[in-house]
């Protein structure tokens, strides 16, 4: 009797701290969600009476060539950045893994910056670089190549914007990596030197493996985060041209902004099923690359 | 534990203190102690319009004692996700400036009171016969006009003409000339024109190359079905197509279609671009009013009765859930459609680049030697604004779908035909799902 009034207290403790975290949840998420597809299956006008429409909206939206374009354009730029950002990421890691004492501090410091640039500020730093006279271009007349148009080209635009996106989340990538680098033991690579393995067997046989959990992770965050771009095509070139850079983000926006009764339920209606659509890449990421338990646990 | 209930309360007044300072602060039309307070929120534009509105709006409140405005100054990049915000947090403001094409779906959707009742009929017997249209909806007025500006206009340097053995005195009148003259004048450093070639600007700057082409916009005028899949359009396509792909005008614009600065800054020696341009031209580029002339933009077959250009502009309007119509009302009546001294002076600072919409203020200015001797207005308000037509009212997406189709030709992402036929196919789509068949204001 005495144990179970002791087992309800220390429940009751529970509930009690995380009470605070679920009433901001069910404020913040849970209520706005739930109202979001309630008004999704409205047309909504702010001086009328709104009219239920079932499942219209999720119809047209569906139907919408538009809407699958933008999917395309953001599952295109996430394959742009984030593999790209890895990969990078993992090579600046293993330079750093292998720098000591000041210069490794200088390293890091300067690796991590981009991160706490603003992504407006990086994206007019990136139009300077990308205009018709701008250092992207000087660098093709360096190497004798015509000039290029970056950001008015359907075909460029997209890897152009694609460069910031990688740029920015190089820093955070990187640390991360080097943090989860310096959590495998020394032991293994000593005992693989001792075998003769070169360079690269120890990143294939030791590096890689220990990093699968952080590589998951990185993945699935990062492509997330790139298919749900937004600022960059915002300004460097306001989704164009010819809807080349219109992320999924852009376009729901830019529904959001339209001022007919058909455009907020449109956009709410988008948000959700990209919503849906982010949590099926998710899964389906989780599924390719399965979480192990570390490899010395 | 009595400290930490107190200290519990300690946060409890905190957050209530917080909130009600946070209401406090915020603003809102209403009454106060028998003064009415009025919100106006005024769509940022040129700076002289800016200063031009504190100045008028703290005048009225000097002038009478019952109204009183606070003018709110919003960025016209986040003007329609703002409004609709406070649209829906049931904050909107009384008085706003509405665009012409937004008059008659505003109203049809109950958005706008009716000024009729607002307002006297002497004000609105004062606009001219050509504009009063553009704010009325089934015999009753839903915003004040204030201005008209042409969308298209042709800019162009006179030197640089001379200079290409062109004949300043005597602009190009149709499409292929304007295209010879681009040639002519593109150098190494200069390009030979410039006009907008982006999907969005392209939809609403080219309403009036629309017209031209075809006489009518790329929808049924029951709205019932798109007309984009037209052979007229074809040659509009073309024409911008041209441009583009032999390089006559900048590859990457560093700015939008309303912004002269690729002229002021020589970068260009042709320009299309709205009325509105010659204030920033006067204010920001003064040394090059002397060597620039203004001409109707060219017409696809050279007649020059047909339309090249929109009328678009500005209006104020009350919100139908404005808690204070008639205190709005007197503002806007005061300030569009009492003493013409009032709005020639708006039209004065913006260096005649607007046009008014009121018989009385065009009387006031023909007094004005300024106005009068001004050679851009001359060439403007005679053979432009009398050609121009009225903002279609339509949504947007049908816009969009004729601008992507521009856009789509002129980077080669589609052939002519193909982009025709894909804006053809949005604008049905558009129709489908809005419904629009049948909704055309009558």
């Amino acid at each position: 009797m005495q144990r179970t009034a002791k087992h309800l207290r220390s429940g009751l403790t529970a509930y009690l701290m995380i009470a605070p975290m679920v009433i901001l949840l069910g404020i913040f998420v849970f209520w706005p969600l739930i109202y979001s597809i309630y008004l999704s299956m409205h047309r909504i006008s702010f001086y009328k009476d709104p009219a239920f429409v079932g499942f219209d909206f999720y119809k047209y939206v569906l139907t919408d060539p538009n809407f699958w374009d933008t999917m395309l354009t953001g599952l295109k730029y996430a394959l742009f950045v984030v593999p790209t950002g890895i990969v990078i990421a993992l090579i600046v890691a293993t330079f750093l893994k292998n720098l000591n004492g000041r210069p490794a501090s200088i390293m890091k410091t300067t690796v991590y910056v981009p991160t706490v640039v603003s992504s407006v500020v990086a994206s007019i730093i990136f139009l300077f670089i990308y205009q018709d006279e701008g250092l992207a271009n000087w660098f093709m007349g360096f190497l004798g190549v015509e000039a290029v148009n970056w950001l008015n080209s359907p075909g460029l635009a997209l890897p152009a914007i694609a460069v910031p996106g990688v740029w920015l989340g190089l820093g955070i990538s990187t640390l991360i990596l080097l943090a989860a680098m310096h959590d495998i033991p020394a032991n293994y690579y000593e005992a693989a030197a001792l075998d003769g393995a070169s360079a690269w067997q120890r990143m294939r046989y030791i590096t890689l493996p220990n990093l699968k959990n952080v590589l998951l992770y990185l993945f699935v965050t990062g492509f997330t985060l790139a298919i749900q771009e937004f600022q960059l095509p915002l300004i460097m070139t306001n989704g164009g041209p010819v809807n080349a850079t219109t992320t999924p983000n852009l376009f729901i926006f830019r529904s959001f902004r339209d001022n007919t009764e058909y455009a907020t339920s449109f956009s709410l209606a988008a948000s959700l099923l990209l919503f849906v659509a982010l949590g099926l890449i998710s899964l389906l990421i989780f599924k390719l690359v399965k979480s192990d338990k570390a490899l010395d646990s | 534990m009595r400290h930490i209930r107190m200290r519990a309360a300690a946060v409890l007044a905190a957050v209530v203190a917080a909130s009600a300072a946070l209401a406090g602060c915020s603003s809102g039309s209403g009454e106060d102690d028998g003064v009415a307070k009025v919100t106006f929120w005024q769509q940022k534009f040129e700076d002289y319009q800016q200063a031009w509105f504190k100045k008028a709006v703290t005048d009225f409140n000097a002038s009478q004692s019952k109204v009183k405005v606070e003018l709110v100054v919003v960025p016209s990049d986040t003007w329609d996700q703002k409004l609709k915000a406070a649209q829906a947090a049931g904050t909107q403001p009384d008085v706003a400036t509405t665009n012409y094409g937004r008059i008659v779906p505003g109203a049809t959707e109950g958005q706008f009171a009716v000024l009729d009742d607002l307002m006297p009929a002497s004000a609105f017997a004062d606009i001219k016969d050509n504009v009063k249209g553009f704010v009325t909806v089934g015999g009753k007025h839903y915003g004040y006009p204030m201005l008209v500006e042409p969308s298209t206009v042709l800019y162009y340097r006179t030197d640089l003409a001379t200079a290409a053995g062109l004949d300043p005195k005597s602009p190009p009148k149709t499409w292929a000339e304007l295209l010879d003259w681009s040639r002519k004048l593109t150098t190494d450093k200069v390009k030979g024109m410039t006009i907008a070639s982006n999907g969005i600007d392209l939809g609403w700057s080219s309403w009036g190359l629309q017209y031209n082409a075809c006489g009518k916009l790329p929808i049924a005028s029951d709205w019932s079905k798109a007309a984009a899949n037209e052979a007229c359009y074809k040659d509009l396509l073309d024409f911008y197509r041209t441009l583009y792909q032999e390089k006559l005008i900048p590859q990457q614009p560093k700015v939008g279609y309303p912004d002269a600065a690729p002229y002021g800054g020589g970068e260009v020696a042709m320009m299309a671009n709205g009325s509105w341009a010659i204030g920033q031209l006067k204010n920001s580029f003064p040394q090059l009013i002397a060597k620039t002339a203004v001409a109707p933009f060219p017409s696809r077959d050279g007649d020059a009765s047909k339309t090249t250009a929109t009328l678009g502009g500005w209006t104020l309007t009350v919100d139908s859930k404005s808690k204070q119509p008639k205190a709005a009302g007197e503002f806007i009546n005061w300030l569009l459609a009492g003493d013409a001294k009032l709005m020639s002076s708006f039209f004065k600072q913006s260096g005649y680049s607007k046009f008014t919409v009121r018989k009385s203020v065009d009387a006031d200015l023909a007094t004005d030697a300024d106005a009068t001797a001004d050679p851009f207005m001359k060439i403007i308000a005679e053979k432009i604004v009398p050609q121009g037509k009225s903002e279609p009212n339509y949504p947007w997406d049908v816009s969009l779908a004729m601008g992507t189709a521009i856009e789509s030709a002129m980077k080669g992402t589609a052939t002519v035909d193909a982009a025709l036929q894909t804006a053809d196919k949005a604008i049905n789509t558009v129709i489908e799902k809005q419904a629009l068949a049948g909704k055309q204001p009558k």
